[in-house]
């Protein structure tokens, strides 16, 4: 398996406030990995500066070979990595069908946008049906559901997930854990930030641990699984 | 009765033209958070640019028949448009690009350095006095059933509703009104989606510069004059008119400039014509002391 993405030395400060320091990780392609840390570990800012939405400090983001730190984010998403927010962050004014447009902005062949239109309605039947709805009267879960689906209509190689189990039902957040792995399987490689280490560890293949901005570990998902530290801390023994 | 009708359309017309300039201030507000206080003076631009095509030309304006009338008219607003529209951008570039996303108060303070520069230039190589600008639609006067309506009243209407039909086609049909719609929304989003702020950011600015200028043209010659000071009370009706509505829809700018000017007409021909400016900021008190957000609701800042 090949090097996706590979960060190396990233600092994010806001301020006086280093968010992210030294942190190095990498994605191979075809894999799920997850980023394990608690509230203000750094993990957003991590996947935000991959994404080209802040600017580090230092450090380098590498992705198929080319430099991307630098770059703006509508630049990132062109060049093949698609991002879905912590809180959803659908755009509530605009209908389901015009999220999913969005979603593949940089596609300008109107044939080619309704060919994904057409598989990821395929892949959601709830949002065919809510397809003229506007996106703020969908449940939390619809909501989510749409972020992953617009994120998708860029045919992305890399995808960025944010908290993707914050705020949603038992229920829910299975069905999407289901749903990573299977995008997984359609090729796409996952980076998920995420505070729910149990669900997260169940469909990654390998995690990093984010305490205060830096790296403290990481290891194959069984690995975690199996370690002492990782059960006490982040799995509740 | 037929004076009640006559003040409903005279207002239309004044209204519709309130709501243009309007619409070209709430655009810029909603999608990139500033508020361009040089919109105003970029209207006036829009007035001067008539002024400087139809007596540049010195086409003699008596003798025009109703189609050289109409495409002379076509010409100036077009001219009046792209000079506005590029001004915008250069506003956009040197002054908006660099402000916004700071505080509020800074692109504020800015634009208005560009409106006192606009200002002062028109002053500068117009003189201070009002430039008297020649008509050239054919003077007719219409009558519908009592009410009195002039061929230059009907025009202004038409370029203000075909604006308003032509934008909100823009924003809610297009690729790019979709996009500048995200980006009005979540920024960080849009942009993740693969949309180029600064793009729209341009697009935004001079779309609504170039309205400002049509708006501009239209005024100046319904009242057959420019100065360099016209921007400043249009202007701030046209934004009392922005804060009423709400940036949430833009049918609602519109709803709100049209039923401004039609108040004012209704309070010149009924009550007293001094009071028609204090009518646009009596309503703004009333409405922001029971609806802060405006009537139809906001975006959060």
């Amino acid at each position: 398996m090949s090097v996706l993405l590979q960060v190396s030395g990233l600092e994010v400060t806001y301020g006086p406030v280093r968010a992210v320091h030294r942190l190095d990780l990498e994605v191979h392609t075809g894999e799920i990995r997850a980023i394990l840390g608690a509230n203000g570990a750094g993990k957003s800012s991590t996947i935000k500066a991959i994404m080209g939405l802040v600017k580090p400090r230092g450090g380098k983001v590498v992705f198929e070979g080319q430099e991307t730190h630098r770059l703006p984010p509508h630049k990132v998403n062109r060049l093949g990595i698609a991002w879905v927010p912590e809180g959803r962050q659908i755009f509530s004014t605009l209908t389901v069908y015009e999220n999913l447009l969005m979603g593949a902005f940089g596609e300008r062949h109107g044939q080619e946008v309704q060919e994904r239109l057409e598989e990821l309605m395929q892949l959601f039947p709830i949002l065919k049906q809510r397809r003229e709805q506007l996106g703020g009267s969908l449940s939390g879960g619809e909501q989510q559901m749409l972020a992953v689906g617009r994120a998708l209509m860029s045919r992305p190689r890399l995808l960025l997930m944010d908290e993707p189990s914050l705020g949603l039902a038992p229920k829910v957040v299975q069905f999407l854990f289901d749903l990573v792995r299977q995008i997984r399987d359609r090729g796409i490689s996952i980076l998920m930030a995420e505070q729910n280490a149990r669900q997260a560890l169940r469909v990654s293949d390998y995690a990093y641990l984010l305490e205060v901005g830096q790296i403290r570990g990481g290891g194959s998902a069984r690995e975690m699984e199996a370690s002492e530290e990782v059960r006490r801390v982040y799995l509740g023994g | 009765m037929e004076q009640f009708f006559q003040q409903l359309v005279n207002g239309l017309m004044l209204g519709s033209t309130y709501a243009v300039v309007a619409l070209g201030f709430g655009l810029v507000f909603s999608v990139m958070r500033v508020v361009n206080l040089a919109h105003p003076e970029i209207f006036m631009v829009g007035a001067y640019v008539a002024f400087m095509v139809i007596t540049g030309l010195n086409v003699n304006t008596q003798g025009l028949a109703v189609i050289g009338g109409v495409g002379l008219f076509l010409l100036v607003l077009l001219a009046g448009m792209a000079v506005t529209g590029m001004l915008g951008l250069l506003v956009e570039r040197l002054v908006v690009r660099p402000t916004r996303g700071t505080y509020l108060l800074i692109p504020f303070i800015a634009t208005a350095g560009v409106s006192i520069f606009l200002q002062n230039g028109a002053q500068r190589i117009f003189g201070p006095d009002p430039v008297r600008i020649p008509s050239i639609i054919p003077a007719h006067t219409f009558n519908l059933g009592g009410v009195r309506v002039t061929s230059m009243q009907v025009t202004t209407l038409l370029t203000a509703l075909a604006i308003m039909i032509a934008l909100r086609y823009y924003v809610r049909h297009t690729r790019w009104g979709r996009a500048t719609r995200a980006v009005a929304e979540k920024p960080d989003v849009a942009a993740a989606c693969g949309v180029n702020i600064n793009l729209v950011s341009q697009l935004t600015v001079s779309i609504a510069s170039l309205m400002a200028g049509a708006a501009g043209v239209t005024l100046g010659l319904l009242y057959t004059s420019a100065a360099p000071f016209m921007g400043l009370l249009f202007g701030l009706k046209s934004f009392v008119c922005m804060l009423v509505a709400g940036n949430r829809h833009i049918e609602a700018i519109m709803a709100v400039g049209l039923i401004l000017g039609i108040v004012e007409a209704l309070v010149t021909g009924y009550v007293s014509s001094n009071l028609r400016d204090a009518v646009a900021f009596g309503l703004l008190l009333v409405v922001l002391f029971f609806r802060p957000h405006g009537l139809f609701g906001s975006y959060e800042i």
